[in-house]
């Protein structure tokens, strides 16, 4: 599979900002220089309808794609999936300064509970945040990184004949051109705000189905939770997330990191926030509020907590004893 | 099951429902941690304000946040009020909170006419709520993991 050529894919920021839309210019530029990758460049990715032009280019994409856009890479991966635009998480180096101070997260690991995406086929996705960087070149040399990475690992596998397909996995044929290539299917498109659900995380618990009283949530052939109706939830609202007990469902443009798709990292990763017990709501308690709020501007009645509250933590089976229960019994002799 | 309470809430002063006492100086309060809070928060780290000195507060208003060995957490005035001065010597060594919370770890100053709890109301606000704490401290830290 000599010369296949890597796709990029550079989801605009949406907006006009000039900073960012140099920075997508110049990534652009620079890969079509280097003629490393096909480059295209599509809408902000939450915003994308899935009949939209840049939609369809990407479900057309065979092989692997990096894809750079102004959001968490946990958010565009889930967006993608959605999208139909499905593939093994890629393994992207880059992180943020911030991220780099703090203890060096592995890759995440897939819930053992959750329920996983379906039919993924054998490429990978690699999303990168492109707020993380100012200047194009980190950007560049992780692409270039990449490019060799996924260049030895689709000659291994052919090699071998690790075709590790699940059936419905479609292996694309590589593109006919030669040449980089450069694709703008830009426009301008319509803010959209929806949660997107990560199945890596999911455990099809329902309590999100229970809880939205918009008709947002479905569930597919195979009685999995879906984002049915994305557009009948409520902007700004993220009540369903907060009481999601995975932190499966991402908010992309939500402005509180862990409900935009932060990876869950630094102090929160290994502290217990002890915030309740000084008197802050609870997530339940704002989830309840934000909902009554929507309610309320539809023209509808407040449920408070009467309707769809989590039934967790009520069947929490028995764990280990851990440091915790050495403090809560240090607590009852005081 | 959690006895002793004297030894640990002196009975001087009043107390609110998110583990302060409130210790009457004057026309002021002098705030701090209860020996609870502090047993569960453990080892103080770090200590912030996000508030200014004389600015008017509500109950459950976020004033700050504090990091320890085993948490974070952010705070939150335990009554409607004013906050008149913070603890200065905390800012150098908020290992105080840890070694004297009801004396040199005060937190701040408060001019405040809102109801405050006795130590007996304290007393009988930590057993009626002791099992949900201990629910959500769990339920928290199964989650993390």
């Amino acid at each position: 599979m000599a010369g296949r050529k890597l796709s990029v894919v550079i989801a605009q920021a949406p907006g006009k900002n000039p900073n960012k839309r140099q920075l997508e210019e110049e990534i652009a530029a620079q890969l079509l220089i280097e003629n490393v990758a096909d480059v295209s460049l599509v809408p902000h990715l939450n915003d994308l309808a899935s009949d939209d032009s840049g939609a369809l280019w990407l479900r057309g994409l065979g092989g692997d794609v990096v894809v750079l856009a102004w959001l968490y890479p946990r958010a565009t991966h889930w967006i993608l999936d959605r999208m139909g635009i499905k593939g093994r998480e890629g393994t992207v180096l880059l992180r943020s300064a911030e991220e780099d101070e703090e203890e060096e997260a592995e890759p995440e690991a897939p819930s053992p509970d959750a329920i996983g995406a379906l039919n993924v086929p054998n490429r990978s996705v690699y999303a990168i945040d492109l707020r993380i960087e100012a200047k194009p070149e980190v950007f560049l040399s992780e692409i270039r990184r990449i490019v060799r990475e996924a260049t030895v690992e689709t000659v291994t596998l052919d090699f071998f004949g690790l075709s590790n397909g699940n059936g419905s996995a479609a292996h694309h044929a590589p593109p006919a051109t030669a040449e980089a290539s450069k694709t703008d299917l830009t426009g301008t498109s319509k803010r959209r705000w929806y949660p997107v659900i990560d199945y890596s995380r999911c455990t099809n618990c329902m309590e999100c189905i229970d809880f939205c009283l918009f008709g947002v949530y479905g569930l597919d052939d195979h009685d999995r939770i879906l984002v049915e109706q994305q557009d009948n939830c409520k902007k700004g609202c993220p009540a369903c997330s907060r009481v999601c007990p995975a932190n499966a469902i991402i908010f992309p443009e939500h402005k509180t990191p862990g409900i935009a798709g932060a990876p869950v990292s630094g102090v929160s990763d290994f502290k217990i926030d002890l915030s309740k017990l000084f008197g802050a709501p609870s997530a339940l308690e704002l989830a309840v509020m934000e909902r009554d709020t929507e309610l309320v501007a539809d023209g509808r009645s407040a449920v408070g907590m009467t309707v769809g509250i989590p039934k967790r933590q009520t069947n929490l089976g028995e764990k280990p004893r851990d440091a915790l229960d050495d403090l809560i019994d240090g607590l009852d002799a005081m | 099951m959690m006895g002793k309470y004297e030894a640990v809430l002196p009975a001087d002063r009043q107390y609110a429902d998110n583990h302060h006492w409130l210790k009457p100086e004057g026309d002021r309060y002098r705030v701090g941690f209860t020996a609870y809070a502090v047993r569960l928060l453990q080892d103080i780290y770090f200590l912030d304000w996000s508030i200014d000195p004389d600015t008017p507060v509500r109950k459950k208003q976020e004033v700050g946040e504090v990091e320890t060995s085993k948490a974070v957490a952010s705070l939150y005035a335990p009554v409607d009020g004013r906050i008149l001065t913070f603890n200065d010597a905390l800012m150098n060594d908020p290992s105080l909170i840890n070694t004297d919370n009801y004396e040199a770890g005060w937190l701040y100053e408060i001019e405040s006419s809102a109801p405050m709890m006795s130590v007996q109301d304290y007393v009988a606000h930590l057993n009626a709520t002791w099992d949900a704490t201990q629910k959500t401290l769990k339920g928290q830290y199964n989650e993390a993991e």
